[in-house]
């Protein structure tokens, strides 16, 4: 019996023993200011991060060309200490603060922007926001024509020999429209100039004859050899004389392809950082892990700890350190919402940011004096499969947007005064008035559109899934939805649910009947929701394609292109009028100033027009809501600004809820 | 089809081991534990250090070690390799990839993401390539989700927290269990076996999330006493190991019970009170060490899962444990992830077990009797 006793007490010390020792591991310093800040972070590698969680911690570790003003959210000074744009707006000239210093107290230099927009586009690295850059002459071709001309001259032209050889003399429209889509060729074909192929790709569905077909043979294979030209080309100069180059070790200039008014914005987004050439050559695999971490913003990385928190510290290489007021921030990652209010609300934590507190307990924090919220660059759609019946009969679409009461849903559902949507944008954005919609609350106009399209009464009308990522939220919505469907226009829907890797391979494989989808916002332009629904976009999903949305879409980023030729956009339009008079204002400016001006409108009327496609002809998507952002901050935590005054003036929500903690300070803290 | 073949063939090979001859369940248990600890000390000493490690062992293990150990030594491994291919078969055949993302990932962005992090598309291929980083290059594999770091490096830092919190639970339940079940067992059929029979009851039925959740609510938002969650003191140990604790020690306390019970209408117990031993005498002496034995066989797996780290009561408490890669892992198809928490924790298993049976000759005579 003693024996036992005392090897149970030698257990009981051995596990005193294991605790003591991983407790004192632990970091006990209390911060300046704690964030809650959602799931792990994937990576801190600026070319390779996506996400929010990232996004708050790259913004503070590194600094862009630009940096965004935390109280107009306008694109101030950041590394580049003034910049110089040309005339017709397609070239910058960056001039960098000798100042500036990475944290290892190397000089910040035109040479690390280059290294770092080549690595981006180098398609080995596997960057998935290397698509932000392409308005960067030679970033695309330097990314993805490689990968282009090798497929175009291997399996398209492979699959087209088949396909000739299969049908001696006319090609019918379902197997082209199979080889399109199999091989990607809208994708694939992007923006090519070649007469032949564009005007392939425009062609309406249907049969074709074969010698036709094989007569493009030689043109998929002059465009294969011109990809490959251009590729080769920008991997030559892009990022060493051509597209973005360094004219001296402070001086950046960059050319883009067409004017971009967004552009400025951009160069504060992580994607454009600098990256430290030296420290990635050292440690290729884990360069951005404390110890390697080498970065140029105001603060610095000091330890990361998985599951507990990552601690920042006040970067004394920052050449702006004066304007720094916190000293150490720890981030802490958090998978239960539930939790993270209880610290918060025992002052833990000083700031839980958008969506990290649990949901439905929002109409009781809304009425706390430290809870914020305001309207948000997120939207919420459904999907509809139009490769299936009867979704592929837009009638049938129209009648779905039509019978459902968005604003109930918002008022009984959502409860946190979220928007119903009625258009794909959400509202806010400076300059834009989103495109005329046809999507109201009209029963009457739905079930006649469904007798229309053949299931009057929703006789006949086959039962379908609506299908959502695991989540109370979705679940709730998509059995009011159903619920309204069925009451509305006698129609059966089941709301089912499938994980998140799932539903994601699912809507992939256009495994469904209508799917639910959140978009948020990259930056402050309509562009960013637009053109996820280019014929076969990598997130459309909807099976649906417009080659007038397409083209608009192409224009809207390159204005110039359309003004050069605009008759075919001219003739499939809702207000040709309104777009004659635009390009009327761009001709009659004199003023390089007027003229971009004049542009930079033509352009959002280009892609209201896109928009109105989606909301007004097509119905390929059913928008439900754009969301608000909302969170709890400590009162005593200053600089924090949800609504935005811009240099003009005009007032904003913060619609992204970016708090830039450069500009962030504690004052009274308990 | 292959991978069926391939698959049948490995549990026969696992259903053989049992069938080896002693001398040779010697020779080649020996062998492969000198394998074992060479894969073990590579991590730790490097290659050369491995090796070297790995024939000390040998050589002692061939020695030293009892038929017992070396037994499970030589069905550990082939099973080992059956679970490293058998999981990887049935995490492909899962739908989704690590690298499906909220933005679709281009072919060109996953086709390169694959060749970077050794994950074909193929199952087999993957197999071979993660058999060769095992047992050649020495590492678990880089995470995907979490980039910038091997498996063993987010796995490493987690587990000894787990393994501290775990301990802590462990003794906790086995202290509260045992007393409750014994007591109950005693004086069977009275208020306090019922009253204990019923916390027992409360204990099992209420998840740990529940229990967490509960303790949160008293004891931090209503007393202030502990903080709600977090690693950093002794003070963020305190609710977690209690709810991680409660399950077990009710499990505990009721096989404790009928243990107790079983023992007490021994002819040995009657025994030794018509000899007119003192009651404490006969329990502390006699009694307890047969009750425990029910214990004990639930202690093996019991404490390898408790050991390992419970996703709800980490992911509830905000602790940097190794539970919630179990999880994070499947969620997120972070293949090496997955696979290097079913390694670790299939070793505890086995390990445990082959304390648990240590135990038991230690603990019943007659099971020493039997053996020798």
């Amino acid at each position: 019996m003693r024996r036992t006793l005392i090897s149970a007490l030698l257990v009981v010390v051995a596990a005193l023993l294991v605790v003591g020792l991983t407790l004192s591991k632990a970091t006990g310093k209390r911060a300046d200011l704690r964030v809650m800040n959602g799931t792990e972070p994937q990576t801190l590698d600026p070319d390779l991060a996506t996400g929010d969680p990232e996004h708050r911690i790259l913004e503070d570790v590194f600094e862009g060309l630009a940096r965004l003003d935390s109280a107009s959210l306008e694109p101030v000074p950041g590394v580049a200490e003034s910049w110089d744009i040309s005339a017709d707006g397609k070239t910058y000239v960056f001039h960098l603060r000798p100042t500036a210093r990475w944290s290892d107290g190397r000089p910040v230099t035109a040479h690390d922007f280059t290294y770092a927009w080549r690595r981006l586009q180098d398609p080995t690295l596997g960057g998935e926001y290397a698509y932000i850059m392409h308005m960067v002459r030679w970033a695309e071709a330097r990314n993805t024509y490689g990968a282009q001309a090798e497929a175009l001259r291997g399996r398209v032209v492979k699959a087209l020999d088949e396909l000739v050889a299969q049908h001696p003399s006319v090609v019918p429209g379902a197997a082209l429209r199979e080889f399109a889509k199999k091989l990607n060729l809208q994708a694939t074909l992007k923006g090519t100039p070649n007469p032949a192929l564009r005007s392939f790709l425009l062609r309406p569905d249907g049969d074709i004859e074969t010698d036709e077909l094989r007569g493009l043979r030689p043109e998929l294979l002059a465009e294969a050899a011109r990809r490959q030209t251009a590729h080769d080309a920008a991997d030559e100069h892009f990022g060493v004389d051509e597209g973005v180059f360094a004219k001296d070790d402070h001086t950046l200039v960059v050319e883009l392809n067409a004017a971009t008014p967004y552009f400025l914005e951009l160069t504060a987004f992580y994607p454009f950082y600098p990256v430290p050439r030296w420290a990635v050559e050292r440690a290729s695999r884990n360069w951005f892990m404390p110890g390697n971490f080498v970065g140029n913003g105001a603060f610095t990385l000091e330890s990361w700890r998985v599951g507990d928190r990552i601690v920042l510290e006040r970067n004394p290489q920052y050449w702006g350190k004066n304007e720094v007021k916190l000293k150490r921030v720890d981030l802490l990652p958090i998978e239960n919402m539930t939790t993270a209010l209880n610290l918060y609300l025992t002052g833990d934590v000083d700031w839980i940011p958008h969506g990290y507190y649990p949901r439905e307990l929002g109409p009781d924090l809304k009425r706390r004096a430290d809870f914020y919220g305001n309207p948000a660059l997120i939207a919420y759609y459904y999907r509809i499969n139009t490769t299936r019946k009867p979704f592929g009969d837009k009638r049938v679409r129209k009648a779905l947007n039509l019978a459902i009461d968005r604003e109930q849903i918002t008022r009984d559902v959502l409860l946190m005064g979220e928007q119903p949507a009625y258009t794909v944008v959400p509202p806010g954005l400076r300059g834009y008035t989103s495109g005329k919609s046809e999507i109201s609350l009209n029963v009457a106009e739905a079930r006649k559109l469904l007798a229309e399209a053949g299931f009057p009464e929703g006789r006949g009308f086959p039962k379908f899934g609506i299908l959502y990522n695991t989540m109370e939220m979705h679940k709730k919505l998509a059995e009011v939805v159903a619920d309204q469907l069925r009451r509305n226009l006698n129609i059966d829907a089941v709301a089912y649910n499938q994980e998140w890797q799932s539903y994601q391979q699912s809507t992939t494989n256009m495994d469904y009947d209508v799917s639910r989808y959140g978009w948020v916002g990259d930056y402050e332009d309509p562009n960013t929701f637009l053109d996820v629904w280019l014929t076969n976009g990598g997130n459309n999903r909807t099976g649906w394609g417009s080659l007038v949305y397409d083209r608009l879409i192409e224009s809207a980023n390159n204005v110039e292109l359309f003004l050069d030729s605009p008759e075919f956009l001219l003739q499939h339009t809702h207000e040709p009028q309104k777009l004659r008079e635009l390009m009327q204002g761009v001709r009659a400016a004199r003023e390089p100033a007027a003229r971009l001006e004049a542009m930079s409108k033509l352009r959002l009327a280009l892609l209201a027009e896109a928009e109105t496609i989606l909301v007004a002809d097509d119905f390929p998507i059913i928008p439900l809501y754009f969301y608000v952002i909302s969170g709890l901050v400590k009162p005593y935590v200053r600089g924090f600004h949800t609504e935005i005054i811009g240099s003009d003036g005009s007032k904003r929500p913060n619609l992204r809820d970016l708090h830039p903690l450069r500009d962030l300070s504690v004052e009274g803290a308990p | 089809m292959s991978e069926a073949i391939t698959l049948v063939l490995g549990l026969a090979l696992l259903a053989a081991t049992a069938w080896t001859p002693p001398r040779h369940t010697r020779l080649l248990g020996s062998l492969l534990f000198g394998l074992v600890v060479a894969v073990l000390l590579r991590f730790v000493l490097g290659p050369l250090g491995g090796v070297l490690g790995g024939v000390l062992a040998v050589g002692v293990a061939h020695r030293l070690l009892p038929a017992l150990v070396l037994r499970r030594v030589l069905f550990l491994v082939p099973a080992l390799v059956l679970l490293v291919f058998s999981t990887t078969l049935l995490m492909y055949r899962a739908p989704g990839n690590p690298f499906a993302n909220e933005r679709a990932t281009s072919a060109q962005v996953e086709t390169a993401l694959r060749a970077q992090y050794g994950v074909p598309k193929n199952a087999n291929q993957f197999f071979r390539i993660y058999m060769r980083r095992l047992l050649v290059e020495g590492t678990l594999g880089p995470s995907i989700k979490v980039q910038g770091r091997r498996v063993e490096e987010l796995i490493g830092p987690a587990f000894p927290v787990s393994m501290a919190l775990g301990l802590l639970a462990l003794t906790l339940s086995v202290g509260f269990g045992l007393s409750l079940g014994v007591l109950a067992g005693l004086k069977r059929n009275s208020a306090a076996d019922y009253s204990s029979m019923a916390v027992a009851l409360v204990g099992i039925s209420l998840p740990s999330f529940v229990i967490g959740a509960a303790e949160m609510i008293v004891f931090s938002l209503w007393l202030g006493w502990l903080p709600v969650a977090g690693w950093g003191s002794y003070r963020h140990l305190v609710m977690p190991a209690i709810a991680l604790a409660l399950p077990s020690s009710a499990v505990i306390a009721r096989l404790a019970r009928s243990g107790t019970i079983e023992i007490m209408q021994q002819d040995f117990v009657r025994t030794a009170r018509a000899k007119g031993l003192p009651e404490s005498w006969v329990i502390g002496r006699h009694a307890l060490r047969g009750a425990i034995i029910p214990v004990v066989s639930y202690l093996g797996p019991a404490a390898a899962a408790i050991m390992t780290g419970s996703f709800v009561v980490e992911v509830l408490f905000a602790i940097p444990g190794m539970g919630q890669w179990f999880v994070k892992g499947a969620i997120n198809r972070d293949y090496s992830v997955v696979l290097g928490t079913a390694i670790v924790y299939f070793g505890l298993v086995i390990l445990f077990n082959l304390l648990v049976d240590l135990a038991y000759a230690w603990l019943d005579p007659r099971l020493r009797q039997e053996r020798a």
